[in-house]
């Protein structure tokens, strides 16, 4: 068997085994059915609260978000955020955890490559984002009554699809910081916090002073946000979407490039200073 | 498993230092010179495992055994030195090393616990690239070498300590590995589960498989491998069949003895026993002077300790009379014991 295809059979058998010890937690699965709803739908009411049925408040926030769809405009938001989430935590958690466990150093024991580890486990979570996706969709459209056609489905998916290897990639770093020092959860959370206040989660990014809109413009979750937005909600056809998938994608290839350089030097660092079990 | 020519594994100088302390941030900042001190935890080890054999790394805890393991594992770099597993450099050719050995260097902990034992090892087989046609018959077949068979379908979890560890062996089996590489397969492990394990990893030898192990048991050592080497701060003091290893002793008994009443400043008793044996070790404590002589014949150097003893106004508590183990090998080379 080539190497490459050994590779790929791995891959997905990280993913298939991730997937399993999930499924072996079922309460798990409630908590998966309740964040994507009721979470945003929270937003939903606070704008409420905030701006009633004022049209003058509809008008304003349409001019600014490009919608009128204040629903839709939050739930998406929210999806993507946590999209984001999973992917930003997936690989550095899936390292930290087996090193916590203590079947780090059995997995660097086998041929595999360390992209396969380091990328693997967290595969399993696109099958969750699929399900998130989908359960915010049929929210969408049941419960809210806004319309998703099948080709601005398919839009938003490759959207979707493009901010992979961005969000891969940045995740990988954080999975270099693990085998560096340990511990990431304060670095994701700071992260975290910045796609928060700058990437227009709840908010359209115009309303960021020049210099935060700067900064949400060098980030690449504000393109996924914006892009999903423009497809289901905007009805933005392909055409106008592919400044944002390019710049998705050459970023997502740029940090990808960047983490496995990442990687490499901490993988060798921790076999330096015999660190890949201490933690 | 494909037979080849050449030693299974070959290590020459292998050195490997560590920093002793933490550098701080500040100090990383300033870019400041490291100045830790640097110990060397392997120091200098040269090392031939001939293909078909048990070979055993006996020393105390923290003689630079697991390091060394993990050296050859790929999972350490070498500070200098190099090593061939198998005919491939453990630096240059890692990939190549590890798709060719199996290593248990974890217990139970580093199982998937919420999976069973066949699904931890299908994850490995993919891990290791197995082709998937093969792929069940390797898993059957490594459970069934570890007598797991039976329970292969239950959650590693259910698993007591010991089926755990043999799990951790299956494991290693599953690239069907021509060189075995075990840390201290049986710590933690009960004596009947020990044994069991033992048993299984001498089957290995019997499939051809070569098995170098590390140990802190001078019994294991001396029941299982054909060939020893006893490492002490990270060097190898002694090398060979654990049959010739004991002959290095000018003793076939050994005399362990506990005095009281024996004067502390006075030499004479211990001197008087040092002309009819060879006193390997001498402890005091509490007022009861313990002593460990080597000896050509326990019945002819027993009834002269007492005659040495009375003379000196001492009493004879307790004599043992055992036969020369490794672990006297170990105090005649080092000046200590195994397990201290």
């Amino acid at each position: 068997m080539s190497t490459l295809l050994g590779d790929l059979r791995a891959f997905a058998a990280a993913g298939a085994k991730e997937f399993r010890i999930l499924r072996r937690y079922p309460t798990l699965f409630l908590g998966f059915l309740f964040w994507p709803i009721v979470l945003p739908f929270a937003y939903v009411l606070q704008a409420r609260g905030f701006a009633g049925d004022s049209a003058e408040a509809s008008a304003a926030f349409a001019s600014r978000a490009g919608t009128s769809d204040v629903v839709g405009f939050l739930f998406l938001g929210f999806a993507a955020y946590m999209w984001i989430s999973m992917i930003l935590w997936g690989p550095g958690t899936a390292l930290r955890t087996e090193q916590v466990r203590g079947s780090l150093e059995a997995l660097f024991l086998t041929p595999a490559s360390r992209l396969v580890i380091l990328f693997g486990p967290a595969f399993s979570q696109i099958v969750w984002a699929l399900y998130m996706f989908g359960l915010v969709g049929a929210a969408m459209v049941f419960v809210f009554g806004i319309h998703i056609g099948l080709m601005e489905a398919l839009r938003a998916l490759a959207i979707i699809a493009v901010s992979v290897p961005a969000l891969y990639g940045m995740g990988a770093l954080f999975a270099s910081v693990v085998l560096r020092f340990g511990e990431v959860s304060a670095l994701v959370q700071t992260v975290r916090g910045v796609f928060t206040a700058f990437c227009g989660m709840t908010f359209p990014i115009i309303v960021l002073p020049e210099w935060g809109r700067a900064v949400a413009l060098s980030l690449p979750p504000t393109y996924l946000i914006g892009g999903l937005r423009s497809a289901l909600l905007a009805e933005a056809d392909l055409v106008s979407l592919v400044p944002d998938m390019a710049i998705l994608l050459a970023t997502g290839l740029f940090l990808c490039g960047a983490a496995v350089v990442a990687f490499r030097t901490t993988e060798r660092y921790a076999r330096r200073g015999g660190r890949l079990a201490q933690y | 498993m494909t037979a080849a020519s050449g030693p299974a594994v070959e290590a020459i100088g292998l050195v490997k230092e560590f920093e002793k302390g933490r550098r701080t941030l500040w100090q990383r900042l300033r870019r400041e010179p490291d100045q830790r001190e640097r110990f060397r935890a392997v120091d200098g080890i040269d090392l031939l495992v001939e293909r078909g054999e048990i070979f055993g790394v006996l020393g105390p805890n923290g003689a630079g055994k697991t390091t060394t393991l993990k050296m050859l594992a790929t999972l350490l770099e070498p500070t200098s030195g190099s090593a061939r597993i198998l005919g491939r450099d453990v630096v240059r050719e890692a990939r190549e090393v590890r798709r060719r050995m199996g290593a248990v260097l974890s217990d139970g902990r580093s199982l998937y616990w919420k999976l069973t034992a066949r699904e931890n090892l299908q994850y490995f087989a993919a891990l290791y690239h197995v082709p998937p046609g093969l792929q069940k018959a390797r898993i059957a077949s490594a459970l069934a070498a570890v007598h797991l068979d039976d329970r292969a379908d239950d959650y590693v979890e259910r698993y007591s300590t010991g089926m755990r560890q043999r799990l951790v062996l299956a494991r290693a089996l599953i690239p069907d590995p021509e060189l075995l590489l075990l840390d201290e397969p049986t710590v933690g492990l009960d004596p009947q589960s020990a044994r069991d394990l033992r048993d299984r990893v001498r089957e290995m030898r019997t499939q051809g498989r070569t098995v170098l192990l590390t140990t802190h048991y001078m019994e294991e050592a001396d029941q299982l491998c054909d060939r020893i080497a006893i490492i002490d701060h990270g060097r190898i003091v002694a090398l060979d069949t654990p049959a010739a290893l004991k002959r290095t002793i000018a003793a076939t008994e050994v005399v362990r003895l506990e005095i009281q009443g024996a004067p502390m400043s006075d030499p004479g008793l211990v001197a008087r026993l040092g002309q009819v044996g060879s006193v390997a070790r001498q402890e005091r404590q509490n007022g009861v002077l313990s002593l460990t002589i080597h000896c050509r014949s326990a019945r002819d150097f027993v009834p002269a300790a007492f005659d040495a003893a009375r003379a000196e106004g001492a009493t004879i508590d307790h004599v043992e009379v055992v036969a020369v183990t490794l672990e006297d090998v170990f105090l005649a080379l080092t000046g200590r014991e195994l397990r201290e």
